[in-house]
Formats: C-alpha cells, structure tokens, sequence
C-alpha cells in the first residue's frame, strides 16, 4: 500500500471522524471538569443541533455552513435552559442523580427530534461531493471546513479560557471549586458559560456530523460512547487532551480495519482507552482523577 | 408534598390504564413495529403500509359482520425486552385476534416464546429474516412474509452470475438480516457458481465514517460492490463514500438497500450502476395495485419492506375473515387463504375475497411482495426481481431465478 | 379487556419486574455496598443469558453445545460464568475509581456484545440461540407464567436475603467503610482492593443471574437484547430512582420504573389514531419527564439507605454528644 492510499483513505477520513469526536469531547471534558458528573445526552443534543442546521437550511434557505451559527447558538440556548429546568436543583445531590437525569433528558431531546423532524433520513444538500486533488490528497470541501472548524473553535475557546476573566474563572472552578466559590466567583454565571460552550460545540459536532454523512435521529446515541473515550482518553479538563483523544480514537478507529476484522471496528475506541487507564490512569495529557 | 405527588402520578398512570376498556366490539390486531430503536426510520413507513389495509378493509365492508378491524400499534424498539412487553399488551390488554411483526428477529423470537405461542395468538412478521425463526416449535403459528434470507441471497447471486458480474467484494450488516443475506450469497456465488469473493466483511452500524472499510474492501481488485444493509442506515453512508471516492464501479443491494433515501440523498444521477433486488409478486400487477394505493395515502411504496407489511396486515385481516374472527382458527386459516389454491385475491380486493369466503369459496392471495405460499414452517418461497434505478424510481430488470 | 388479560399481562409484569430487579440487587451489591460505577450490566447479563442457553438447548450444528442440561445446571453455570469474566475484568479496572471505571466497563460490555454478534462458533452470532427450554414451558399460558413467576420470585427472596444479611454483617459495614472514606479502611488493614473485587464479583454473578432467567423466559436470546439502553442503563435508573445502598429501594426501583417504562405506552396509546407512530415517540419523552420529576422530589431514591447502628442522630448537623 502507498503512502497516498494510506492517507487517503484511512489517515485523512480518520482526522475527519477525529474533529467531529473532538468537538463533542471538549464539551464532555469541560463539564466532567467543572461540574463533575458524566452528561449522557450530549450525543442527542448533538443530534439537536444539527437538525436545528437542517431547519435553518430548509426554511431560511441559506448555505449550510451559514445555518451553523444559527444551531450552534440555538443549542446553546437549549442547553442553558436544559441545565436551569433539570439538572440545577441537583447541584448539591450525590452526582449519579445528575447522570440519570442526563439520561432522561437524552430520551426527550431525541423523542422532540423524532416528532419535529421525523426519522427519515435527511441531508442538508442532495447528491454527491467528489474529492479535489490537493498533490495527490483527496479531500473533499467539508472535510476542510470540519477540520479548520473544529480548529478555531477549541483554539477560540482556549483563547477565552487562558486570557478572559470569565475564562479563568471556569478553569479556578475546575481546579479547586471552593476556592474559587472563595475567591468571590459567580458559580452560576460559571456553570452558564460551560453550558453556552458545551451546547455550541456540541451543535458543531452534530452539524459536521451530518453534513460529511447523513442526519439520522440516532446519530447522536451513536456517537456518545466514542466521544466519552475521546474526553477521558485526552484527561479529564484538558481541552486540548480532548482534541487529541478525538483525533487518537478517529484514526485508530479507521487504521483498525487494517489489522482487525471490520466488524470489531466499533471496539478500537474501548481497546485503546483501557490501556491507556492501565499505563496512565489520568489519560495522555494529565487531567484530574474524579 | 412529595409523596402526594408520586400518589398523583402514579393514580394518574392506572386511571389511563384501567380507562382502556373498548368501546366497541372491534377486532383488534397488533402492529409492532421498531418505532424507536436502530430501525426507527424503517419502521413508519412499515407500519403505514399495514394500516393502508386495514383501512382497505374498513372502506369495503369491514370484518366479519361489519365489525371495524382496528389496528394496535406497539413499540418492540428492536429488542426483545420492549418486543415482549408490548406483545403481552397487546394481547392481554388489548385483546387482539393477530399480530403482524414485530420487525426485528430478535423481537420476534422473544414474543413469540413468551407471548405468542403460549397463549396460542397467530403471528406474521413482515421482516424477521432468521432462519430461527423458521425452526421455533410453534404450533404452525408463527409465519412471515418475507422470504428467507437464504432464498434471497441465493437467487440474488445467481441473477448476478447470469447478468455477467465477475469479481465481487461484499460487504454487509453485522445483525441477523447482514450476516444472513451475505453466507447465503456466498455460498451460492462461490460454491455453487464458481465467483470470486475478493473481500467479505461485515460492519457495525452507526458509524459515521466507512472510508476505511472500503479501501480494504477494494483491495483485491473486485469491480463491483455487494451491499447487504439498509439503504436509509449504513447502506447509505457506504454508498455515499464509495461513490465519492470511486471506490467500485458497480453497486448491488439486497432488497433492504431499495429505498427511496437512496435516490433522494445521492440523486438518482449518481445511481446508474446500482441495481438491488426486492420481492415482487409472480403477477406483478399486484406489486402495482398496492403502489397505487399507498400513493394514493402518501406513503412511499418504494420503503424498505412496506411492501411486506401490508401482504402480512392484509393476510392477517384474510385468515381472521376465515376463521370467522376466531383467534385459535386464524392459524389454519393463514394456510388456507394462502396455499396457491382457490380464486386469486390481489392486493385491496377485500370485498371480493369476503364474499368468497361467505360462499365457501377456496381463495388464494397473490400479495404484492409474492405469492405467499406458506410451507410447513410459515415460510414463504419468495419471488425477485432485479431492479435499477430509472428517471421516474425503481424499475425492473429482470425477474431473479 | 378481561380479567385474565389483565392477570397474564400483571404476571408477564412481575417476571419482568422479578428479573431486573435481580440486575438492580447485583448493581446495588457494585454501587450501594462498595461504589463501584459498573456500567457495563449489559455486559453480564449477556454472558449469564448466554452461557444457560448454551448449557441447556439441544445439541446444535455450528456453535458449541448445546449440552442439553437441567436449567438449574444452566442457571449455575451462567452464575459461574459471570463471575469468571468479571474476575479479570475487576482485577484490571477496579483501580481506576468512579467515572473511568464507568466508561471502562462501557467499553467492555461493548466489546462482549461484538464478540457475541460476531463468533458464531460461539453463540450462533448475530442470529441468536433460539429453543432455550423454559421451566414448566409446556402448561397452559397463564399457568406456566405463574410457574415461572414463583421460581422467579423464589431466586429473587433469596438473593435478597443473602444480601441483606451480608449488608448487615461485618461484612457490609466494612464495605461501606471503604466505599464512604477508602483511606480510613485501608488503614484499619482492611485489604481495600480484595474486597472491592469480591462485591464486583458476586454482584456481576446476580446479573448473569438475571440474564440467564431473561434468555429461560423468552426462550431465546439474541445480540439485540444486549442494547446498553435496555440492559444497562435502565438498570441503573432503576436503582437510583429506587434508592442506592438500599435492597428494597432496589427492588421498588425496579418495579415503579418498569411500570412506568410499560405503562406509558398504553397512556399514550390514547392519542389519536393518526398519531399513533409519534405516540411511540412522545412515550419516550414521557419516560425521561417521569424520570426527572422522581428525581427532582426524591433524589434520595424511594428509600434511602437506612442509618444504622452507630448513626444514632438523625438530624444532619446535630452533634453526637
């Protein structure tokens, strides 16, 4: 096999799949850090977010790539409005309470999918895109838009986190809550941005999601067991870790055929996870042991 | 307060429970279906296409002496759990006379070992394709009206064979209809015919990226590409990739990749050198019967196994009509309107099959996705066609042997 | 609907009940007892449900077995056979704590349902085993479900009692010492590592347990009924809901939760004929509301873990002396 064919096919899609993982990741790594419990139903609010495009797509008649600031603010919004209604009262209960009810929240976000939009599946332009030829790499147009995306997004968001007031507050929230409650910040405002900034990236993933494949109502589901790999995988907290989990689990999952039967595809995400808990239980960049 | 509130719920909960008491003397069947679950944009089309005949039904006279055939929609959300559960609904507390599905094997076989057989209710799945369920000791009372997947794959491999396709890779669905479809078809293709298989392999679903498995289904030199998957699930994502990265110049579908999501995510100029097989009656004008009909009530005829659905629905409203809306007859009578004997019953003919059936006369129902001659083990032969895609849909190729 | 509908539909109901509340007491044995996040239940339930159908059907071309054996063996064996897949499995991850056990244990009852969908020498792959005798299979509808139901409820009584003696013992204090300040145990010499695994074990026995009843009743077990929603995280609901660190909060869980899961189909069966594919849908919805209004009252759980013993306060914030 040459080297072209090697990235063509398994090492470019690979860093594809990687961003959409990482894009759900960040979100998963910030709230794991900041507000300590495991959110289920990212996945289905990824799906949100992209039939959200979709509906900004069909009725505003825009591009694609302009409706997605519209999801992506939109599932923002819903996130926020998630966490005040459901998983506020339970801040100071055991956190398994929140699992669970992040789990119920999976099972109504995608029934109000499945009534809104259906279950057919859908996609935000009809037909086919053929590769271009970049010296010999073939990529096509999205797949440039998910990866740069995906890069200004967390570059933005890690920007925001290291420089502004607001973003060294949900980092002190994250390394030592109560000192950080002492030191006179905002936990609500705190818990609103990540809520803002998980809800944004988790549209994005959803959005690229469907638009380098299809949008189908279960999408979402599928892709939450890969991204909590991807988040824990990285270290928990570590944005950046995220990234490169969810770039590690993406290439791993499509070099995999090459060595495994197809069919154990899906299991890649799991079998590098568990050894990297054996050989360095808090994940590649060092993150916090919950 | 709070335990005032459980109280609330839960009265709430019984009082809608206990309110379910019919109205009128209906017969009643069930209609499960995966509505939620892996196949949940499968399944309203399926469940649409057997509503379409007990509408029929209703419109031409109703059932037995003018009573309302009404249909009970479950959730079996493709496992056996939630199959089971809404089996036990439907016939304990709905009190329906038949079943039709549910869609998935693994529900079909976990209803009908906890639920069906032992309180002796018929069932008829549209597209439960395990051979297990051919070999369940079920008192004749499990049928199907999709064919094996051994017949299919079988009959698909030979078509292709004739049809002049040389080397193939396969690749199909990791579950029972995948798996099924794909060892019959190389059985056939390979052992019996002398094909070469380059590549055969299976894939889970889900995933959003197959760009890999096709490089590796590539190598070995195959020019065309068997699929045996769901062409508004994986199927698509693969054919979408393979076609965008020109990976085979050739396409060939079991009957789950014939679905209209094909044509109208890839658009059909994109689909000139994919062709799939699906049943298709022997007198094809049933096939066009039902179409019309299902056009005519905004369904897409064009669905994966809808076509299934409404022979099953409609064969169940058939044998309860024979057994006088007795459920211990309606097993018996499913042979009997359907063994290849008797005035043809085509799709919609309801009124004409009840006064045959009032005069004695034997009938036999030639369904839209076959002629459904139930054998011993409430397997139905199965007749294919080869079909590709033309400007105006689905059109047919050559009828498979 | 007639009265014996109503009865045949009320004991499929407890079976129910009976065999995911077996999975919620070997949860409770995992979470309850030692804070163990097993999220992987699908996982041994899958091998249990597996290894009796294996154990019990017919001799079979192309798979191991069948070996034709009396249920009990099967039962036993799917006992034995769970416990022997968690031993490596909680050798190797039961050091990482909380969160990275749970999503490791996700992975691995993943990666037992892609071996299961995938060998068919094994467990016949993505077809199933079907045939699996049922005890008292062969009476009338309504008596064998009750014959069914006593052996369900039979297991069950008696895997509630051992629990609950064994939470109540030296024993079950000791776990929740480790559970509730790990280091303090350690330092009492309690072997923290040893105990963790052996409540990881014999809750992951009852699971396969429960599985091998679930294949028993069916007659058949299939790779479909290993889907993570079903067979794991409802599970879970179930045990929060009905109140960790509690047996009969377990046992409630899993009866209110199960009520509500069939229930809430025949609630919204109500809705208009036209609507009755979306109703599937907004059931779905229903469920999840349900689920955050429970928890939003009693995010204790139903019952909460008793206080015991030394705890002779009931006020939090009270001092002890």
């Amino acid at each position: 096999m040459d080297l072209f064919e090697l990235l063509n096919f398994y090492v470019i899609p690979g860093i594809v799949l990687g961003s959409i993982y990482a894009l759900g990741a960040v979100g998963i790594t910030l709230i794991f850090a900041i507000l300590r419990y495991a959110h289920l139903a990212h996945g289905d609010l990824a799906t949100l977010g992209a039939f959200i495009a979709l509906a900004a797509v069909t009725s505003l008649g825009i591009s694609p790539l302009a409706a997605l600031p519209v999801a992506i603010l939109a599932t923002a919004a819903i996130a926020v409005g998630i966490d005040k209604v459901f998983y506020n009262h339970l801040r100071e209960r055991p956190k398994i309470v929140t699992v669970m009810a992040s789990l119920g929240i999976a099972l109504m976000v995608r029934s109000v999918v499945q009534v809104v939009w259906g279950v057919d599946t859908q996609t935000y332009t009809r037909g086919i895109v053929r590769p271009d030829d970049y010296f010999g790499l073939r990529i096509r147009d999205r797949e440039i838009y998910t990866v740069v995306a995906m890069v200004l997004l967390v570059g933005g968001l890690q920007l925001f986190l290291t420089r502004s007031k607001w973003g060294k507050a949900m980092r002190a929230m994250s390394d030592n809550p109560n000192l950080a409650l002492l030191s006179g910040i905002d936990n609500k405002k705190v818990v609103m941005l990540t809520w803002v900034i998980a809800g944004g990236l988790c549209a994005a993933a959803g959005f690229f999601l469907g638009l380098n494949t299809e949008l189908k109502s279960m999408m979402g589901w599928h892709m939450l067991l890969p991204m909590f790999a991807a988040a824990i995988l990285g270290g928990v907290g570590r944005v950046e870790g995220a990234v490169l989990g969810g770039l590690i689990v993406g290439i791993a999952e499509e070099l995999s055929v090459l060595v495994i039967p197809s069919e154990y595809k899906a299991a890649m995400a799991f079998a590098i996870l568990l050894f990297m808990l054996i050989v360095r239980p808090t994940g590649l960049l060092k993150g916090k042991v919950l | 307060m709070k335990t005032k509130f459980l109280t609330l719920a839960a009265g709430l909960m019984t009082a809608t429970a206990l309110a379910t008491v019919p109205a009128k003397a209906d017969v009643k069947i069930g209609l499960l279906g995966g509505i939620s679950g892996p196949i949940a944009a499968m399944a309203p089309a399926m469940v649409d296409a057997a509503q379409l005949a007990l509408q029929q039904v209703n419109e031409q006279g109703g059932i037995g002496a003018n009573e309302k055939l009404v249909g009970v929609v479950g959730d079996s959300a493709c496992n056996p759990q939630n199959g089971t559960d809404a089996a036990t609904k439907a016939v304990n507390i709905e009190g329906v006379t038949g079943i039709v599905g549910p869609h998935c094997s693994g529900a079909v076989l976990a209803a009908a070992g906890s639920v069906t057989i032992p309180a002796g209710i018929t069932l008829i799945t549209p597209s439960g394709t395990s051979p297990e369920i051919s070999n369940l000791e079920d008192k004749g009372t499990v049928f199907r009206t999709v064919p094996s997947d051994d017949y299919q794959g079988r009959a698909l491999a030979r078509t292709m064979k004739d049809q002049g396709y040389g080397k193939v890779a396969v690749a199909y669905l990791n579950n029972d209809y995948g798996t099924g479809l794909a060892g019959a078809f190389k059985a056939e293709y390979v052992d019996e015919l002398g094909g070469e298989i380059t590549q055969f392999a299976a894939h889970e679903e889900g995933k959003a990226s197959y760009r890999s498995n096709l490089a590796e289904l590539a190598k070995g030199g195959a020019d065309t590409l068997v699929i045996f998957d769901y062409g508004d699930g994986t199927g698509l994502t693969i054919l979408r990739q393979a076609l965008e990265n020109d990976f085979f110049d050739k396409f060939v579908g079991g009957d789950g990749m014939k679905s209209d999501a094909v044509i109208n995510e890839l658009g059909a100029e994109n689909l000139a050198s994919f062709v799939a097989s699906s049943p298709v009656g022997e007198k094809s004008e049933s096939l066009d019967m039902f179409n019309a009909a299902f056009k005519g009530v905004g369904g897409d005829p064009d669905a994966i196994f809808a076509n299934t659905s409404y022979d099953a629905a409609f064969l169940m409203a058939l044998a309860i009509e024979k057994a006088g809306g007795k459920k211990e007859g309606v097993a018996a009578a499913m042979v009997e309107v359907s063994n290849g004997e008797g005035d043809a019953i085509r799709p919609g003919e309801w009124k004409k099959a009840k006064e045959l059936i009032a005069a004695g006369t034997a009938i036999d129902y030639k369904g839209a996705a076959g002629d459904h001659n139930f054998d011993a083990k409430g397997d139905v032969p199965g007749t294919y066609a080869l079909w590709e895609v033309g400007s105006d849909g689905y059109e047919v190729i050559t009828e498979m042997k | 609907m007639e009265f014996l509908g109503l009865v045949n539909y009320a004991l499929f109901m407890a079976i129910f009940i009976g065999i995911y509340a077996l999975l919620a007491l070997g949860l409770n044995i995992q979470w309850g007892f030692a804070g163990l996040f097993n999220a992987g239940i699908a996982g041994f339930f899958a091998v249990g449900a597996y290894t009796s159908a294996i154990l019990t059907t017919p001799a079979a071309d192309g798979r191991i077995g069948g070996f034709d054996q009396n249920f009990v063996v099967g039962w036993i064996g799917a006992m034995l056979a769970a416990a022997l897949v968690a031993w490596p499995i909680g050798k190797i991850c039961l050091r990482f704590r909380s969160d990275y056990l749970a999503i490791a244990s996700i992975g691995i009852a993943e990666i037992i349902r892609l071996v299961i969908k995938s060998e068919p020498a094994l467990t016949n792959g993505a077809r199933g085993i079907s045939n699996i005798p049922r005890p008292f299979g062969d009476l009338g509808y309504t008596e064998s479900q009750v014959a069914y139901l006593i052996i369900v409820l039979v297991v069950l009584i008696a895997a509630y009692f051992l629990v609950e003696r064994q939470f109540n013992a030296p024993w079950g204090r000791m776990m929740r010492a480790i559970r509730d300040n790990e280091g303090a145990a350690k330092a009492m010499g309690k072997d923290v590592e040893f105990r963790r695994l052996e409540a990881f074990i014999f809750g992951s026995a009852l699971m396969g347990l429960g599985g091998a009843i679930f294949a028993h009743f069916n007659r058949s077990i299939t790779p479909e009924a290993i889907d993570p929603m079903v067979a794991t995280f409802l599970v879970w609901i179930m045990l929060i809901l009905g109140g960790s660190g509690n047996n009969r909060g377990a046992i409630l869980g899993a009866a209110v939760v199960w009520i509500i899961w069939s229930v809430s189909e025949i609630a919204t069966d109500r809705l208009p004929h036209e609507y009755a594919v979306q109703a599937k849908y907004i059931r779905l919805f229903l469920i999840g509301l349900m689920l955050q209004l429970v928890l939003r009252f009693r995010p204790e759980g139903l019952l909460p873990e008793p206080l015991r013993g030394d705890q002779r306060t009931t006020k939090p914030g009270v001092d002890p002396n």
